[in-house]
């Protein structure tokens, strides 16, 4: 089990270059570190990309992922949001039997599609009701479920 | 195109080799008569002059190499330059950009495999990238927390001909060099150095990088506080200053343990604080109150040890912020010192002569009589090195040059070169172990072909002094695969490179030696045969804390 208060969330602008990603995992590795979760996509400014981290700082002290962060010159800034009030948002699409998609939709799922293998379904929450989504279809019987890293927004006062 | 970039950067030198994925470079070198180019017998020790010539003279070493295997080799180059934060530009030929990918010939991933030993790194696809990109290069390597970079070029980039630009004033949104200054507790660290009953203050390479020792005098002077050294900040105080004491860490001065062991407050100055300098880390100075770090990188704040205060800036900077508030001292300081004083006598740095062996320590002693406080010494890697470090003598500031956080055997003999195109006026000792001398020992070449006036002292053993010490007394007493046996007749060797040598067997014979490699103009190899038992004291056995040091055992 990973310790929450070793997690830090970070969102994370960074240039969008060829080597991007390789020197920001890279790191994370050298370090020690662990990814828990990650999502990436392009930002607002054009030629920077936002990643959202959710890292394990390992033996590190917490505040080691953001300083080693900030040193690569790919890293244009980083945003702890560990402690703060987001808007933390990840999204799951799954495959379901036509049969429950009823109840699904009442939970707040929305059909993207159907087909001789079932209906296919998005839902968003946060971490733990993506979490109790997933764990709810487990026991009516997926047919394919994927679920995407998080995006982390601080809440406006 | 890279040639005229170099030149604007004011390159003198390149230490480089070449090969197919940069022959387009070496087309149009002889043309640039700024740029002298010496030719290395193998890409490492071009990474290791690069890296003796930026610490010898403070600019930016650079190096070439070709692509794969070339570029390749220089990887233990880089990681030295990066663990000590030395300036160094490599530039390597990579295959033709629309080759990349495709197992080309002597293709390999430079970027990947040199990502985690620079500082930053580029791969250059297009013309048009490349005057930014040797720019920006420079700039990353020499400021802040400077480091190697290295610029992987693509052949075809390499042939490709464009109009000569200017580049543009540097954008780098990811690289802010006073965004993280962190001063606003300048005052409050003066203050409590000044009132701390025990401080001692710990001075490292960021202290020379910065030239901030007359600051670092100053300051320990006002604060009557004693300083120590690391192994990379040898140079940053005067040694033999009433308030020295001299280098720290896991073989550092008895006295110096003692020092940091009952301190009250711990100042560490452009320092890493690293294992080799805390030894056990939940042992390290347990009497602090107040840890103050000072360091230009912040993420070396509580990387090892949390400090209670800690200045984000360049030594020089955060000094200066600290002296005006520097008030009354404690009352208890002089009695600080008078008991650092003690323990100086009590402890002070010792060899015998109990078995009729020449002694490492004759030589180094004899060595430094003769630099005067003037002269480049580059010490190689082991028992050599701490030697070295123990035994130097110098009044003032100088230059120590050595491989301390990557511990790199075959260092020595390269940087040394590199130190004297660096600083041409100085004498230049090389210091060197027989085991770590082989590594890269081809660079002899280079010294004899720039009859370059290095001094090189082979401190000759017969095995590899260090790994047999901790086998001795670490590992069971098992001497495993330290036998160096098979090793040329060095004074054979010598005159095979074409350079004049002697061997020396006994005390007697080291001033007569040392003084004909003095006369003798060019390189000079000095092949002392040392006590092959002789040992480095003090030493924190391995998993220790400073507390437990040994001295040496022969001496009581």
């Amino acid at each position: 089990m990973t310790d929450q208060s070793r997690v830090r969330v970070l969102s994370v602008e960074v240039e969008d270059g060829t080597n991007t990603l390789t020197k920001v995992s890279g790191l994370i590795r050298r370090k020690g570190f662990h990814v828990r979760a990650i999502s990436v996509g392009p930002s607002r400014v054009p030629g920077r990309f936002r990643m959202t981290l959710a890292i394990d700082a390992g033996h590190a002290e917490v505040d080691q992922v953001r300083k080693q962060l900030e040193r690569l010159v790919e890293v244009i800034s980083v945003e702890d949001l560990t402690d703060d009030a987001v808007h933390n948002r990840e999204l799951v699409v799954a495959t379901v039997a036509a049969s429950e998609v009823a109840g699904l939709i009442k939970r707040g799922a929305k059909v993207l599609g159907a087909g001789p293998e079932g209906t296919t379904i998005e839902f968003t929450g946060d971490a733990g009701e993506v979490g109790g989504f997933i764990n709810e279809l487990a026991s009516h019987g997926i047919v394919d479920v994927v679920r995407s890293g998080p995006v982390v927004m601080r809440r406006t006062a | 195109m890279v040639l005229e970039a170099l030149e604007r950067e004011g390159v003198e030198f390149i230490f480089g080799y070449p090969g197919g994925a940069n022959l387009p470079i070496y087309q149009h070198l002889p043309k640039y008569k700024k740029l002298r180019h010496i030719l290395v017998r193998h890409e490492q020790g071009a990474a290791h002059m690069a890296d003796g010539y930026a610490r010898a003279c403070g600019k930016p070493g650079v190096v070439f190499a070709t692509s794969g295997p070339g570029a390749l080799n220089l990887v233990t180059g880089l990681c030295t330059a990066y663990m000590d934060s030395v300036p160094m530009i490599a530039i390597t030929g990579q295959v033709v950009s629309t080759q990349l990918g495709r197992d080309a010939f002597q293709e390999s991933d430079v970027i990947g495999a040199t990502s985690s030993v620079t500082k930053h790194s580029y791969l250059v696809t297009k013309i048009e990238q490349l005057p930014r990109v040797i720019h920006e290069a420079f700039h990353i390597a020499t400021t802040g927390r400077p480091g190697p970079v290295l610029i992987d070029i693509c052949k075809d980039v390499q042939q490709a001909i464009a109009e000569p630009v200017i580049p543009e004033p540097i954008d780098l949104p990811g690289y802010q060099l006073n965004g993280h200054v962190h001063l606003s507790d300048a005052r409050k660290a003066a203050e409590a150095l000044a009132v701390a009953e025990r401080p001692v203050i710990l001075a490292g390479h960021g202290v020379l990088l910065s030239h901030a020792e007359n600051q670092l005098l100053e300051l320990a002077e006002k604060a009557a506080a004693p300083v120590g050294t690391t192994l990379l900040g040898i140079g940053a105080f005067p040694v033999n200053h009433p308030l020295a004491l001299h280098m720290t860490g896991f073989m550092g001065t008895g006295w110096n343990l003692k020092a940091v062991q009952n301190s009250d407050l711990l100042m560490m100055v452009g320092m890493r604080v690293d294992d080799r300098v805390t030894a056990k880390l939940a042992e390290f100075a347990p009497k602090v109150k107040t840890f103050i770090h000072i360091d230009i990188d912040g993420s070396e704040m509580g990387k090892n040890v949390r400090p209670d205060i800690e200045l984000v800036a360049d030594a020089k900077q955060a000094i200066e912020a600290m002296l005006p508030h520097v008030g009354k001292l404690d009352e208890g300081r002089g009695k600080w010192l008078s008991q650092i004083d003690a323990w100086r006598e009590e402890h002070p740095l010792r060899y015998t002569h109990s078995n009729g062996h020449l002694q490492p320590q004759d030589v180094l002693v004899d060595m430094y009589k003769r630099c005067r406080s003037e002269a480049v010494v580059v010490a190689d890697v082991g028992q050599n090195q701490i030697w070295a470090a123990l035994w130097w003598n110098y009044d003032k500031p100088g230059l120590f040059i050595n491989s301390g956080g990557a511990g790199t055997m075959g260092f020595a003999l390269p940087a040394a070169i590199g130190a004297k195109f660096g600083r041409p006026e100085l004498p230049v000792w090389c210091v060197a172990g027989e085991g770590g001398f082989v590594m890269t020992a081809q660079e002899l070449s280079v010294a004899v072909e720039h009859q370059l006036d290095i001094k090189i002292v082979l401190l000759n053993n017969f095995s590899l002094g260090m790994v047999r010490q901790f086998q001795d007394d670490f590992y069971g007493g098992v001497r495993s695969q330290v036998a160096l046996t098979h090793m040329p007749d060095f004074v054979k060797l010598a005159d095979a490179y074409g350079l004049p040598s002697r061997r020396v067997d006994s005390l007697a014979e080291v001033g007569p030696a040392m003084d004909e490699a003095e006369r003798t103009k060019g390189p000079f190899l000095l092949d002392f045969h040392i006590d092959p038992e002789a040992n480095v004291y003090p030493i924190v056995p391995l998993g220790k804390g400073l507390n437990d040091f040994w001295e040496h055992p022969e001496i009581d």
